[in-house]
């Protein structure tokens, strides 16, 4: 049985545990917030960019072009968005097994992975990292960005890969995220909508200058709002398992003092029995003598 | 010009501008005619342009409405434009008051300096391109006043 210094110096414990809790979820909450408008600010400029680079795949003109073409894939970069951190609840461990799920199809895979976590995870099943980027401050994120669109790039016309994935954490709101895995080269061509034919559209200077201009720009935006989406869901979960947790530690505090209590009252009751005890046989006593 | 919007109403004949950066949807405007810069060139846009999609190099954009010009620095980047609609995708978009002027003449000055010294390729063209962009953010700063002067006008006449 546990004893009365023991409970207390448990409680003492959870306490400052949960201190701690409460500041990473404060921490974690203001990161979500800045997170969040940065994701609200990148994802309207991606989605137009979506639409125009969707419309251009339509045309017979693009789809020869090497960033739209399929070819032969011998080899597949996988990007995958894990965080630095740790105690983000299922975070980290859903987007590692919906990338592995999707690389389990067969494809002969380089690793780019973002992160701590992911690359701990990687490394132990020897799988082939060929970069990682970790400890990413967030306001290096930007430019951060661009120079991995363009290594992707340099990377994909080379020929050393044939097609690129990223695997990403969608933020929907606070208490949804979906793990997803998108292809971004080549860039897939939408089927053609059969409904209202469309304007034809020109493009200045012309379509192949238009495109080579337009995939870079794309593809930053893409892996910009891909880590932002990322981001904001981590904080998101780190925000939510905090709070759980800290549930978790008052709950437990307040068993803790319970049992205290108890064990507080068993023991003077006890005390008082043995005292009246041993008062009443001190009483008989006395009486039995005289 | 002027005369043109007194004939149609003020909607009518306009093209409804968009900016968007990564930074959000930054400037919701209408407006008469622009000029943009295009990697081959400058490009002017009136309402009921055919629908084109253009790539954009550094350069300043200039809107005009009712007579008044305002201009933004814009580097880089797409535009969109559809008989009415014109919506201009770029990573920077520059407002007169949001450019540190002090900044751009340091970066002309600096990129001056060295491009005395360096000569090798690569880097005289990015030079160049930090040189172009002080210039670009100077031009589009010292505009501030103008548009300012500008406004007042207007508002005087319409009184």
């Amino acid at each position: 049985m546990t004893s009365m210094r023991d409970i207390k110096q448990r409680i003492a414990n959870v306490r400052s545990t949960e201190q701690i809790i409460k500041a990473m979820d404060m921490i974690a909450s203001t990161k979500l917030h800045k997170a969040r408008a940065q994701l609200e600010g990148v994802r309207p400029i991606y989605r137009k960019l979506k639409s125009v680079v969707e419309e251009l795949g339509r045309q017979e003109e693009a789809q020869a072009h090497i960033f739209f073409q399929e070819r032969p894939v011998r080899n597949s970069l996988y990007i995958i968005l894990t965080s630095d951190r740790g105690f983000a609840g299922g975070y980290n461990a859903n987007i590692v097994t919906t990338a592995m799920e999707h690389m389990s199809q067969g494809k002969n895979e380089k690793i780019l992975v973002v992160g701590w976590e992911g690359y701990e995870y990687f490394k132990k099943r020897k799988k082939n990292i060929i970069r990682k980027i970790t400890d990413v401050s967030d306001a290096q994120v930007y430019y951060g960005t661009e120079s991995i669109a363009n290594w992707v790039e340099k990377l994909y016309l080379s020929g050393e890969v044939d097609e690129v994935f990223i695997a990403y954490t969608h933020f929907e709101n606070i208490l949804n995220y979906e793990p997803c895995v998108e292809k971004l080269l080549p860039v897939p061509i939408a089927a053609v909508d059969t409904g209202v034919a469309r304007t034809i559209r020109k493009y200045e200077p012309d379509t192949h200058t238009f495109i080579d201009h337009i995939i870079p720009f794309y593809l930053h935006m893409n892996l910009f709002r891909a880590i932002s989406e990322s981001h904001t869901s981590e904080q998101a979960a780190r925000m939510v398992s905090m709070d759980a947790a800290g549930k978790n530690a008052e709950k437990m505090i307040e068993e803790l003092t319970r049992m205290y209590n108890r064990k507080r009252q068993t023991t003077i009751t006890q005390e008082i029995s043995e005292i009246i005890g041993s008062v009443n046989i001190l009483h008989k006593g006395g009486a039995h003598e005289s | 010009m002027s005369h043109q919007s007194n004939l149609v109403s003020d909607n009518d004949n306009k093209i409804n501008l968009t900016i968007i950066t990564p930074r959000g949807v930054k400037f919701v405007e209408k407006a008469d005619m622009l000029i943009m810069r295009c990697i081959d060139g400058d490009l002017g846009v009136l309402p009921g342009h055919e629908p084109v999609s253009a790539v954009l190099g550094d350069g300043i954009l200039s809107i005009f409405n009712n007579g008044v010009e305002k201009k933004l620095a814009v580097f880089g980047g797409i535009v969109e434009i559809e008989y009415q609609t014109v919506n201009l995708l770029s990573t920077i978009a520059q407002r007169p008051e949001e450019i540190d002027l002090e900044r751009a003449e340091r970066d002309r000055q600096e990129a001056e300096a060295a491009l005395q010294e360096i000569s090798e390729e690569h880097q005289t063209r990015r030079l160049q391109v930090l040189l172009h962009r002080s210039l670009v953010r100077i031009e589009v700063s010292t505009h501030r006043e103008e548009a300012k002067y500008a406004e007042d006008t207007v508002r005087d006449s319409n009184e």
